[in-house]
């Protein structure tokens, strides 16, 4: 399996990277390629215009403060995982990208890249969602930004226009004392998750106070559990399970099936994942 | 400045520590670049989409798989692939490649060389905790051995490299 002949090219600037993308409709960004590589072996891609950003200066920085950290489009997932300043800060990139292939695949793989390519499956984008994480885009028309709750449209569908690229994403730093909590169910480690959930909890002396629930893996773009939010209130660690698990399936009416599972496995599945994280939250803050 | 988008490209690297400069069509993935371009066919293709592990070739320090690289993304890299590993030539062993050896860590053997790139680009020290050893090693399929042997031959090597050919911490 080998890719079509496309063209390519290897911009220095965004500006230069921008033009390039604007010369074809069907051109595409080259970042960690550890998706679009695959799809263009298979030829379930039509590239014509092959725009490769890891040489774009300014792209690959990971920058931490106190507030947040805030990633380049060209930084490899590798390269957050193992940089302790960012996981104090915000410790769920850590916990997701745990799940992220395997390391091959995270020493090319790049955080923003996985955010664009917005599998269905794919742990990053649900995290983007869970902890508000903004996301700056360049195009023909200059900047914008946009909340990773208004970016994941459907599977592989996004609010990236044709021409614009991703050029970094902010992950906000957590409420203090929160802890996050990435969980899925796949069919061995490493594999796309088949149903998977990021929870960013507060606790207080043993009960739940609020949490952010996200599930994936549900076929669509990341599904914010509101529903379950509002439940999940006041839980404590002996709490009965029925009302949360209602109220997962409510959450999660949308679910699609395929040849992994059916859609009500999938919310069983994250039914149960958000009651495990439920039970864990609730027992880490009681034993802190 | 107009960057052009080209169907071929001049690729300039190292492997092995040998330079190698060629015109290639941009489409060319690392590993084809590696096994027919170059020659070395120590490098084995298995799924051709990044599933396996089988192609595992080190790029600047890491181990990446070659069939998910242009080669055009290596120029100006150092490369190494399993041809690097022996330290006196065809005839001799590295450490790793022994214990494999004596472990019976390899059957048809296809995926070896995947597997042996994937440990040299790592630091024992982090991975010789069991499970996280299995989690490296899950990087790479192996449909023989059944990973029991692998992992007996990677403990055994990395015992003998953590105690410099002397003690043994586990």
């Amino acid at each position: 399996m080998k890719p079509a002949p496309f063209d390519y090219c290897r911009p220095s600037t965004v500006a230069q990277a921008l033009e390039a993308l604007g010369s074809s409709e069907s051109s595409r960004v080259l970042a960690g390629g550890q998706s679009l590589i695959p799809a263009m072996n298979f030829r379930l891609t039509d590239v014509s215009v092959l725009v490769d950003i890891n040489r774009v200066e300014g792209l690959d920085t990971v920058a931490c403060d106190p507030g947040g950290v805030t990633v380049g489009a060209a930084a490899t997932q590798t390269r957050v995982l193992d940089d302790d300043d960012t996981a104090s800060v915000v410790g769920g990139l850590r916990v997701a990208l745990r799940h992220v292939g395997h390391l091959q695949i995270r020493n090319r793989g790049t955080v923003c890249g996985s955010l664009a390519h917005a599998d269905p499956a794919a742990e990053l984008p649900a995290l983007a969602v869970a902890a508000g994480a903004m996301i700056d885009v360049s195009g023909p028309a200059g900047e914008r930004q946009v909340a990773a709750g208004d970016f994941f449209l459907g599977p592989f569908w996004t609010a990236l226009d044709d021409g614009e690229l991703i050029t970094r994403v902010r992950f906000p730093a957590p409420p203090a004392g929160s802890v996050t909590i990435v969980d899925e169910v796949s069919r061995r480690a490493g594999d796309f998750a088949v149903a998977g959930l990021v929870a960013i909890v507060e606790a207080d002396g043993g009960a739940v106070r609020s949490a952010r629930l996200v599930g994936f893996g549900l076929g669509g773009a990341p599904t914010r559990l509101r529903t379950a939010e509002a439940a999940i209130s006041g839980w404590a660690a002996d709490h009965p399970s029925d009302g949360l698990t209602e109220a997962v399936m409510a959450d999660t009416a949308d679910a699609f099936d395929d040849i992994h599972a059916t859609a009500w496995y999938r919310r069983e599945a994250v039914a149960a994942l958000t009651v495990r994280a439920a039970r864990r939250a609730s027992a880490t803050r009681k034993a802190a | 400045m107009t960057i052009e988008a080209v169907s071929e490209v001049e690729v300039q690297l190292t492997i092995n520590g040998r330079n190698h400069r060629h015109r290639v069509p941009s489409r060319l993935l690392l590993s084809d670049y590696i096994r027919d371009t170059v020659g070395l066919t120590g490098t084995h293709l298995g799924c051709e989409h990044g599933y396996c592990g089988a192609c595992t070739v080190i790029v600047d320090g890491d181990a990446v798989r070659s069939c998910l690289m242009l080669a055009v993304q290596a120029d100006g890299a150092e490369v190494r692939t399993v041809e690097d590993l022996a330290p006196t030539g065809p005839d001799s062993l590295s450490p790793m490649q022994q214990a494999f050896h004596d472990n019976h860590a390899l059957q048809c053997g296809f995926c070896t060389a995947g597997f042996l790139m994937t440990l040299e680009s790592v630091d024992p020290d982090r991975w010789r905790e069991p499970e996280r050893m299995r989690e490296l090693l899950s990087g790479n399929l192996c449909r023989c051995t059944g990973y029991q042997n692998i992992v007996a031959a990677v403990s055994e090597a990395w015992s003998e490299y953590d105690g410099n050919g002397g003690s043994n911490d586990g």
